[in-house]
């Protein structure tokens, strides 16, 4: 339970090397007492290193970290207190179950009422109650996982619980009950849980603040709304969202206008001080309609593909080389091969060098 | 088929079987026999054949009275001298070889696997090589046909052993066991005997198992390196050996040396059967 401030952090691995390649550009970020935030990227974007700096297990190679505004960028890891799970499982083949969960407990010399306490309560919460007293190297892969997860979450007086795609290994039902209570963990305890991910549907359905990084740069912290309607660099929005963001090379037509190809598109974008290079339009499938009145923003196109997904319909589109996806309802019966698409101007974000506008 | 098949089996088992325990049989029997049953006509079974004697194993202990070799002496000194060299080996190859797994060494050119093969090519090298070297070594400094001075060689003979197998041992449990531990609130020396040392008991085990065996049937270097003072159990069933050849204590001598090995093959293999060790060796 603590404020954590990431002051000017950066890192690398070959920091003697004549041009270092840095796994963390610098960054600063603060992380809210109490709240659930996900860092979401592609693997090897520094994600875990940047989880392994706050708990002290890196150093980083520059900048600082505080937890309550006291340093302990030069703190060891076991006097950070700070809990942290891991991908796959890690226990203590040799103990039992019950000593699994006791052992941060122990370690930190809590008495034995408490610690019975928390266990007991941990493991209600994570199912495990009825093997506590099992060697805890007999359980399956996934009850495993839960004895790690309860680790971490058995101090309760942690600055932040770290936790590395957990619950990979776990299968999905049991992951939807987990995350929700982890949820409510979090509100019981005003715990601060920061849970990292390369699945946006968990990292959207978990966290307050969402991290998005890519190539040890941080490219947007956000609400899960923010980044899925104003994704701020061409990779959150190729990134987040099943399918990615359609995005197109345009040209620029008027201060609120572009050319896709010969089509105006009208945008809420002022774009008069942008110079004709490197120019994209970015615009969601599920903003993508299939025009009924109206009279601009319309884009014709050919009909590639219509997949029925149940809920939706994914079109796939070709205007000239462009493809363009739209997912629409999937009551909407579509006849010819041809077809008018409407880009709503509120929705249509510009993207210059790749980053928004 | 499948009938001849595990016909063939059996039959292979049982052949391997008598092939192994054949020499054990005979020698067993040899060492109750005297001067007369080993050299007169062919004979197998106690009482039936020849009349048992208790001769063989009664040489084996020294006697103001009748002479005889003693080997007990020999016997402890090659206890004492492989337990506690294996000992030593085993906690100072341990703490070594968790470094070589944990931390990234960098003198020069050398690197974490060059260290450990430099540990491993100790091993490489002829014994005889070494012989003089050592000789030299103990001389100097006084420990020449001394239980300590033999000691300070098989750790040197013993302690790539137990680095070698506790390096892959190591490299084989998971970082993120010792970073859990830390994060649980460990010091990194709590983290190494509260968490990491428990679950390499097998590896342990494997390793304290190779040192025994090889400090136990050394003969080499205890023959090298002892003379009067000090003897060692295998250089003193060789020296048994005479212009005639006394087949009934040395059968009985080789028994008992064979003794401890077996005791801790048993002890070892009721672990592996209890599957505590799948995976300490490949």
């Amino acid at each position: 339970m603590a404020k954590i401030d990431l002051s000017n952090i950066s890192h690398t691995y070959n920091p003697k090397d004549l041009e270092p390649t840095y796994a963390l550009n610098p960054f600063s970020m603060t992380w809210e007492n109490g709240k659930r935030y996900a860092i979401l990227g592609p693997s090897g974007c520094g994600k875990t290193t940047m989880l392994n700096i706050v708990s002290g297990l890196i150093k980083p190679t520059q900048g600082r970290i505080l937890f309550d505004n006291e340093d302990v960028t030069s703190q060891k890891t076991e006097n950070r207190n700070i809990s942290q799970v891991f991908q796959f499982p890690v226990i203590y083949n040799t103990m039992s179950v019950y000593d699994n969960l006791a052992f941060p407990l122990k370690c930190r010399d809590f008495e034995k009422n408490k610690i019975e306490e928390r266990v007991q309560s941990v493991s209600e919460t994570l199912n495990l109650s009825s093997f506590l007293k099992m060697p805890a190297r007999k359980l399956t892969a996934d009850q495993k996982q839960l004895i790690s997860l309860g680790r971490g979450l058995v101090r309760e007086d942690v600055a932040a619980v770290l936790m590395d795609e957990p619950l990979t290994v776990i299968d999905p039902d049991l992951k939807f009950r987990l995350r929700r209570n982890l949820k409510e963990i979090n509100e019981e305890y005003k715990t601060t849980l920061v849970y990292v991910t390369h699945d946006q549907n968990e990292a959207m359905t978990f966290a307050d603040n969402i991290i998005v990084m890519d190539q040890g740069e941080i490219v947007q912290v956000g609400l899960p709304k923010d980044l899925f309607e104003r994704p701020k660099t061409t990779f959150v929005g190729y990134f987040i969202g099943s399918p990615a963001m359609n995005l197109f090379e345009i040209q620029l037509h008027t201060d609120n206008s572009v050319k896709i190809n010969d089509t105006t598109i009208k945008t809420n974008t002022n774009l008069s001080k942008l110079k004709n290079n490197n120019i994209k339009l970015g615009i969601r499938s599920e903003f993508v309609k299939v025009a009924k009145d109206e009279s601009e923003n319309l884009v014709e196109v050919n009909i590639q593909k219509i997949e029925d997904f149940g809920n939706f319909k994914l079109l796939t589109t070709k205007m000239g080389q462009l493809t363009i996806k739209s997912k629409i309802n999937r009551e909407i019966e579509i006849a010819n091969d041809k077809v008018k698409l409407h880009f709503p101007p509120e929705k249509c974000c510009v993207y210059q060098n790749n980053k928004l506008i | 088929m499948e009938k001849l098949y595990k016909f063939l089996k059996y039959m292979f088992i049982i052949l391997w079987t008598v092939f192994i325990v054949a020499p054990f049989l005979w020698a067993i029997s040899t060492s109750f026999k005297d001067f007369q049953s080993v050299n007169s006509k062919v004979t197998y079974i106690p009482w039936l054949d020849f009349e048992p004697t208790l001769e063989g194993w009664r040489v084996l202990i020294k006697s103001p009275a009748r002479g005889g070799v003693d080997i007990v002496e020999p016997y402890f000194n090659s206890l004492f001298v492989t337990c506690t060299a294996s000992l030593i080996s085993i906690v100072l190859g341990t703490l070594a070889a968790y470094a070589l797994s944990r931390f990234t060494f960098k003198a020069g050119f050398v690197r974490n696997n060059d260290i450990t093969f430099f540990f491993i090519s100790q091993r490489i090298m002829p014994p005889i090589v070494l012989s003089i070297p050592f000789f030299i070594f103990l001389s100097t400094i006084g420990l020449l046909d001394s239980l300590i001075g033999l000691v300070v060689v098989y750790i040197v003979l013993l302690m790539p052993i137990a680095v070698w197998i506790m390096v892959d041992f190591f490299n084989r449990v998971p970082k993120e066991l010792d970073e859990t531990a830390l994060i649980d609130g460990c010091n990194p020396y709590q983290a190494f005997y509260k968490v990491v040392l428990p679950n390499s008991i097998p590896g342990l085990i494997v390793a304290g198992m190779f040192c025994i065996i090889f400090g136990w049937i050394d003969f080499f270097f205890a023959f090298i390196l002892t003379f009067t003072e000090v003897q060692l159990l295998p250089v003193k069933v060789v020296a048994l050996n005479s212009s005639i050849t006394p087949w009934w204590s040395l059968s009985a001598s080789a028994l008992i040396s064979v003794a401890p090995l077996i005791i801790v093959a048993f002890v070892v293999e009721r672990y592996l059967s209890k599957g505590n060790l799948s995976g300490a060796l490949k």
